[in-house]
């Protein structure tokens, strides 16, 4: 049972370390904005294929993106 | 030929806004093209994105099933922000050649915004990093001088459809936001501790069941010590700071028994274990903590949303820039310049659509100007050379040249705004409830104290100070303390789904007893703007006159191409264009002569208007709106009365305000007659309806109603207007409706986000609703307390009882407050960002 003389303190620390990061973390403004990191998260890293802004003339029309297709009607 | 003639009657489909998904005025559909765009600005945007590459986010948008509402291009060279001075507001240096500018971003609305902001980098030179605040609508831009300006990174993200403004109230969120820091810091620490300190008692408590070892006993001891010393010295210093300060200036805080508590506990437990024996409070002490903080920062989270977005308009100056002619002459090239840089003398130039920026005398150009935001005047005030206009008006007709007599705060709104400012800062605080209580609470909880001391006497002075430390443990306000910012917070998030930001809580408890409802009429009652309220003639001839009004940006012509609602018909051609200042508009539409404008105009022309149409025509006057007549090839054929209509929910609202035993009065600038039709329309008598008050007066009426009333009842001014923000600040409850100026937004203790009057009903509803869960939440707490209190007499509360009662009788105020539909009337409605009135025009 002695252990326990070492690893309460041990635990202890540990404990300590993860509240310094915590505090790290607040100080540092990680908190700040709990909005938007919500939402980056849901943009894609990879960008659909499409082709390059500069071959793209914009007078040529390109083909209806599903975007356009599903875009509301209002009445 | 013969085709046209046929398919100008036909009915067409409505077409949608390539950009934001609205339907296509008919006017503005253009043959043989495959994207079709309801406004300039949107067609704009909509290039600029595809130029850029930027398609997915249309994609975003759909996927995060966002709305969006048609863009706003200014077309302003924002030469103005490379001012030095104007920079320097909103930049900090970051690195030797980079810096990093805060502007707040004009519509911003959904996730797909943060996503084509934040990749400007990608297309601009120069722009190293962009991110994009969602809540406050504000984006931090890193960017190097060497390479670019301002002026260019603000011309992009205008013409995204994103109207930047320099944000200059860096110092008040980054104080803010150090203060949120260093909450959620001492919330983590005290909760961290409880929890461990948790683990060690329940060891001792254990041992002190089954028997320990002396060596453990004392090492567990100790560390429960160490452990909470962290706690009072760093978490709980707040409550001791407000304690002192209360006491210093002589009132009872709700603090003031906790920091008796928390100093009796750690005092006893610390002497307590250096002696070795006797009872440890460390568990309860760090648990009382750590749900005080918990709750409070719970309060502060619900109420941030409303604060920052205050904040971000707080920050944006009401008037930013002037257009400055340089030189002499009609050619004069236009700088645009920061208010500062003017002085009197100079010429500015005043486009449609703008705010007049400087107190001046017209030079040259006619116009109407809209002065509804500084007196409530609803009509539009015709302006030509020689008259005196006002910084803070907008502009509704044709560009104006201005000389400039006074700039920034020597101009009437100037003056204004610095009356809202100071009467801000004369606002009292209020005594909160618990705050009344607390005093009680502490001389009940010494006189408690002082008996449970000379009950236990007898028993050795070593027990009877055992007993008064475990009476002021237990007796500690910790759920009377929760009891007011739980339920307090969760009516903040739901009053905020439903459309209503409660930037001020206080609000809500001076809310319990309304007196008076007090309600500007500009903008508030009413729409703010110029309709077509009534219409007499053909339907084809309606859409002659919209089609021929939207060539034009007079007030009129604005009145005419927002009445949607009736079928949509195609007009071919619109040639010939002439418009008659202050009279009306001529043009060839489709090989017929349509001239839309006053009688004397049309007569004038040489159209005869028929006796049905006159007769219509004297009713609109005699109902205070103004007619104007539609002629097509010289024959008058229809009639549209125009005016400022009333909210469609105001005359519902207001008998529902008086149903409650609320008196409602107007309060308005506007003209004594047009107060008292609207009076009259909504069954206010007359007495109640007080017009062509300036806003000194407004300001001065409510102060003086405010303490006459004293605490029989709240007054509660509604307003939308820069005139109505002193006496917003002034009354009890000061409530901003959707589309209001900047400044009442900061002045405000309610900001409203949805549209119309109805929120006041959820309001009042909602505050009431409060006050039940508030009372029921005392009732319980003090219930406890007395408990405690009783048991403590006895002398059977230990640290064991006292770790295990604390926390049952918060989670019942936890419970109780979280299962509470305060503000459950008004869900799922579509909120929208407060805009500053600018955005309106």
């Amino acid at each position: 049972m002695e252990t326990i003389f070492v690893l309460l303190p041990l635990a202890l620390l540990i404990a300590a370390i993860a509240v310094g990061f915590f505090i790290w973390a607040a100080r540092t403004g990680q908190f700040d904005d709990l909005e938007t990191p919500a939402v980056r998260i849901l943009f894609d890293d990879e960008e659909p294929r499409r082709p390059a802004p500069d071959q793209a003339p914009t007078t040529a029309q390109p083909s209806k993106t599903t975007a356009d297709a599903t875009r509301r009607v209002p009445e | 030929m013969t085709r046209f003639r046929e398919s100008r009657h036909a009915r067409v489909a409505p077409v949608a806004c390539a950009h934001c998904g609205l339907a296509v005025p008919a006017g503005l559909v253009r043959e043989g093209e495959k994207e079709q765009f309801c406004c300039s600005g949107c067609r704009q945007v909509y290039t600029l994105v595809r130029e850029w590459g930027f398609d997915q986010y249309y994609r975003l948008v759909n996927r995060q099933g966002g709305v969006l509402e048609p863009a706003r291009v200014t077309g302003r060279s924002f030469e103005d922000f490379d001012d030095e001075h104007l920079r320097a507001e909103a930049t900090e240096q970051v690195g030797a050649d980079r810096c990093r500018t805060r502007l707040y971003l004009e519509g911003v609305h959904c996730a797909a915004c943060v996503w084509l902001v934040e990749k400007l980098p990608a297309v601009l030179r120069g722009v190293d990093e962009v991110r994009l605040n969602l809540g406050s609508a504000v984006a931090e831009v890193t960017w190097r001088p060497g390479d670019t300006r301002l002026s260019a990174i603000a011309r992009a993200l205008d013409r995204l459809g994103y109207t930047p403004h320099v944000h200059r109230a860096a110092r008040v969120q980054d104080a803010r936001r150090i203060e949120d820091r260093a909450a959620l810091a001492r919330l983590g620490v005290a909760t961290a501790c409880a929890m461990n300190l948790m683990f060690l008692h329940g060891a001792l408590y254990a041992g002190a069941y089954s028997g320990m070892a002396w060596a453990y006993e004392t090492f567990f001891r100790w560390l429960s010590f160490a452990v909470s010393v962290p706690v009072l010295v760093f978490s709980a210093r707040p409550f001791f700071q407000t304690a002192l300060g209360g006491l210093r200036a002589r009132v009872v805080h709700i603090d003031l028994p906790i920091a008796i508590a928390l100093t009796c506990a750690f005092a006893a437990s610390a002497w307590n274990t250096v002696r070795g024996s006797g009872p440890l409070w460390f568990d309860s002490l760090a648990m009382l903590v750590a749900a005080l903080l918990g709750a409070r920062q719970l309060q502060r989270s619900a109420q941030r949303a409303a604060l920052e977005r205050a904040d971000s308009l707080r920050g944006v100056a009401f008037l930013e820039f002037a257009r400055r002619l340089a030189g002499d002459g009609p050619g004069a090239p236009v700088v645009e310049v920061p208010l500062t840089a003017l002085s009197p003398g100079d010429r500015v130039e005043v486009r449609s659509g703008e705010l007049v920026p400087v107190d001046g005398v017209v030079l040259s150009g006619r116009s109407s100007l809209d002065n509804a935001v500084l007196t409530g005047e609803a009509a539009p005030v015709p302006v030509r050379e020689g008259d005196v206009v006002n910084a803070g008006a907008t502009n509704l007709g044709a560009r104006l040249v201005v000389r400039v007599d006074a700039t920034g705060e020597k101009t009437r709104v100037g003056a204004l705004l610095a009356i809202v400012e100071e009467a801000l800062s004369r606002k009292p605080a209020l005594l909160r409830t618990t705050d009344l209580m607390a005093r009680r609470f502490v001389q009940v909880l010494l006189v408690l104290a002082a008996v449970t001391g000379l009950a236990w006497l007898p028993r050795g002075p070593e027990v009877a100070l055992e007993r008064v430390v475990a009476l002021l443990v237990v007796a500690c306000p910790c759920a009377l303390g929760l009891s007011v910012p739980l339920a307090v917070s969760v009516a903040l998030m739901r009053a905020a789904r439903s459309g209503v930001f409660i930037k001020n809580p206080d609000a809500l408890e001076r809310l319990r007893k309304v007196d008076t409802v007090l309600l500007d009429k500009t903008g508030t009652l009413t729409e703010g703007r110029a309709t077509v309220l009534r219409w007499q003639g053909e339907d084809a001839v309606l859409q002659f006159a919209r089609a021929l009004e939207a060539e034009s940006s007079h007030a009129v012509a604005r009145a005419f191409r927002s009445c949607f609602g009736r079928p949509i018909w195609v007009v071919r051609t619109v040639e010939d264009v002439v418009e008659v200042p202050g009279q009306g508009i001529n043009g060839r539409l489709d090989g017929h002569d349509v001239c839309v404008g006053t009688r004397a105009l049309l007569e004038s022309e040489g159209a005869f208007v028929p006796a049905d149409l006159s007769r219509f025509a004297e009713t609109l006057v005699a109902d205070g709106l103004s007619p104007v007549f539609v002629a097509v090839d010289r024959r008058v054929a229809g009639v549209a009365g125009i005016g400022d209509a009333l909210r469609s929910d105001a005359r519902r609202t207001v008998a529902a305000l008086r149903t409650q035993g609320v008196r409602v009065r107007i309060l308005s600038g506007d003209h004594p007659a047009v107060v008292a039709r609207v009076a009259a329309e909504l069954d206010l008598p007359a007495a109640d309806a007080l017009g062509g008050l300036t806003p000194e007066a407004k300001r001065d009426l409510v102060a003086g109603l405010v303490t006459s009333t004293g605490r029989a009842g709240a007054i509660v001014m509604v307003g939308d207007g820069v005139n109505d923000a002193a006496a917003l600040a002034l009354a009890d409850v000061g409530i901003a409706v959707h589309g209001g100026t900047g400044a009442t937004i900061v002045a405000a203790d309610i900001v409203l986000t949805r549209e119309g009057v109805t929120p006041l009903l959820d309001i009042l509803d909602g505050a009431r609703r409060l006050r039940g869960v508030v009372h029921r939440n005392l009732g319980f707490s003090l219930l406890y307390n007395a408990g405690a209190s009783a048991l403590a007499l006895a002398g059977v509360v230990g640290p064991l009882l006292a770790a295990v009662l604390m926390p049952v009788a918060s989670l019942t105020v936890v419970l109780s407050s979280a299962f509470t539909r305060t503000f459950a009337g008004a869900g799922g409605h579509r909120t929208v960002r407060p805009a500053a009135a600018e955005s309106e025009a």
